[in-house]
């Protein structure tokens, strides 16, 4: 009930006048504007020190829960792709007529429940496919490079991946099928220690926030100690001088949030352009991009930025209250 | 409404600055509190305003035994207290206008519910042209009428003032005294801790003596 009140008695029009800066404040309509004066000054609370602190964990924070999004994206969109598809393979040695059995294998595929497609490359596409390691050279045709057939599923109604591998072994002598779990593995696991690893940096980033955070609400305290000697004595109770220096401790929160992670979504923006500037070429964006996809962020992955900020502001107003609470008690 | 009982006071290991201090004072009275410079008024008043502890006693405002209250409730408790202090406790960066309404505020009153009774206040104690001003550019004597107007602006249910008149001419005094008068009228409890004889003579009250840590007297 006093976290309601306490939304409820929020003085909410005025809090854009106390996360602004004083200068930009001024200009706001007449309701958004503070109409009494802070009882704990801005100026007493935190230097612009603070603030960039707070801006520069921000920052961190969205470049790694981008990253992390970002990695996620890419990843989620690969498992969809194999998940969606089989690879029938073809062992070209041992088999004189290559082309006859591929097309048996393929009629036999295209026969099966659930199996929307079935594409059969050629010998060309094949080849294609080693060129990154082999490069283009007359070689290739002459090397017994295994044939492929790309088998789009039906996701709705998937077929019998088992039972068809058991046909395939049975009625087709070197003809396996990759149904790509090992890929789907690695690519969670991938994902997985991506998001773990983007969760400890998080976690680092919010345990050094809220340590700032407490050492300046103990100085902003020590310096105000007047200011609530006499708050005590008008009869202000803790929840009260709390709040004062928790509005404070918001407004820095809000502003640095949204320098750290305005500076982030520009180091997205021109996460290319800074890779071409390092020298990277055109591998080092495929690698990045076969990485975090098309290395930009989406929608959503700003929606997580303006989170952080969200987060970082709360954090700063929890903990400015908590101290201050603390601050109280001992010197009561 | 106040209740002393054998309240002694000393400051770390140091002598006993009050003495078996006993004294009651009931609602709607009204009292000063005498005595020599270092007899101990300035920490008498602390006692009654709950911002120090007694070293041994008892004592009880408002009904309540103050050692057993938690912070909230002293809090609360100091809500229906006003005090003036010798030294003014004004927060130079808000002005006197802000500084008066602060007890208000901190009630968690609306701005446009006091705002009138703020000014005609401050008006009615000669500030009328100083609601604006920060109280450093005051003068002693204005800084000691924004204290009191501070102090009495919620209405208290006792009010308690040190050296309220120290500051100002005798004009002034009188019309402080005045306004403590009136509200003593409207039901406040009123205790001025003052060494000013002068002020005493014009009102017929109950004095109360200390003289080196020991309430000797209480007489009219």
């Amino acid at each position: 009930m006093t976290f309601i009140t306490d939304i409820r008695d929020y003085p909410w029009t005025s809090l854009l006048a106390g996360i602004l800066p004083k200068r930009l404040a001024g200009f706001l309509p007449r309701r958004f504007q503070a109409t009494t004066s802070q009882i704990v000054p801005s100026a007493s609370i935190a230097g612009n020190a603070l603030t960039v602190v707070i801006a520069i964990m921000t920052f961190l924070a969205c470049l790694t829960a981008g990253a992390v999004y970002m990695v996620n994206q890419s990843a989620s969109a690969w498992v969809n792709d194999i998940a969606s598809e089989i690879t029938i393979e073809l062992d070209p040695v041992n088999s004189p007529d290559i082309e006859k059995k591929i097309t048996l294998v393929s009629l036999f595929l295209a026969k099966q429940k659930g199996i929307t497609e079935v594409r059969p490359l050629s010998a060309d596409d094949s080849a294609k496919l080693l060129e990154p390691w082999l490069g283009s050279t007359a070689a290739l045709s002459a090397l017994p490079i295994p044939r492929l057939i790309a088998v789009e599923i039906d996701r709705s109604s998937p077929p019998d991946i088992e039972l068809i591998k058991t046909a395939l072994s049975q009625n087709f002598e070197g003809v396996t099928l990759d149904d790509h779990r090992r890929w789907q593995a690695e690519i969670r696991t991938l994902t997985r220690t991506a998001a773990l690893g983007g969760i400890s940096v998080l976690g680092l980033v919010a345990a050094a926030t809220i340590a700032v955070i407490i050492s300046a609400t103990r100085s902003a305290m020590a310096s105000n100690r007047e200011i609530i000697e006499v708050l005590h004595f008008v009869g202000a109770n803790e929840r009260f001088i709390s709040g004062e220096f928790e509005r404070h401790f918001l407004g820095l929160g809000v502003r640095a949030g949204l320098v750290g992670a305005l500076a982030a979504a520009i180091a997205f923006l021109l996460l290319p352009v800074i890779m071409h500037l390092m020298g990277g070429g055109i591998v080092t964006e495929a690698e990045t991009r076969r990485l975090v996809g098309s290395g930009e962020l989406d929608i959503g992955g700003y929606l997580l930025l303006v989170l952080v900020v969200v987060v970082v502001a709360g954090l700063c107003m929890i903990t400015s209250r908590l101290g201050v609470i603390r601050v109280l008690k001992s010197y009561a | 409404m106040i209740r002393f009982d054998n309240v002694g006071l000393r400051y770390g290991s140091g002598p006993e600055i009050l003495r078996d201090v006993t004294f009651h004072v009931l609602p709607g009275s009204f009292h000063f509190l005498t005595g020599p410079s270092g007899a101990g008024k300035t920490s008498l008043l602390r006692l009654l305003f709950m911002s120090l502890r007694p070293s041994r006693g008892l004592i009880f405002v408002f009904g309540e035994n103050v050692a057993d209250l938690p912070p909230a409730g002293r809090a609360a408790l100091r809500r229906r207290i006003g005090i003036v202090f010798q030294d003014f406790r004004l927060l130079d960066h808000l002005t006197t206008w802000e500084n008066v309404a602060l007890p208000l505020r901190v009630m968690g009153k609306k701005e446009s519910d006091y705002a009138e009774d703020v000014t005609d206040l401050l008006r009615w104690v000669g500030l009328g042209d100083r609601i604006h001003a920060y109280p450093e550019i005051l003068s002693g004597g204005e800084k000691q009428r924004a204290a009191i107007a501070r102090a009495v602006i919620g209405r208290p249910e006792l009010l308690l003032a040190d050296e309220p008149t120290g500051n100002v001419d005798p004009a002034i005094g009188n019309r402080l005294l005045r306004l403590f008068v009136e509200l003593n009228r409207l039901g406040t409890s009123v205790i001025i801790a003052t060494h000013d004889y002068a002020l005493m003579e014009q009102l017929e009250a109950p004095r109360l003596m200390l003289y080196e840590g020991q309430l000797q007297a209480s007489a009219p």
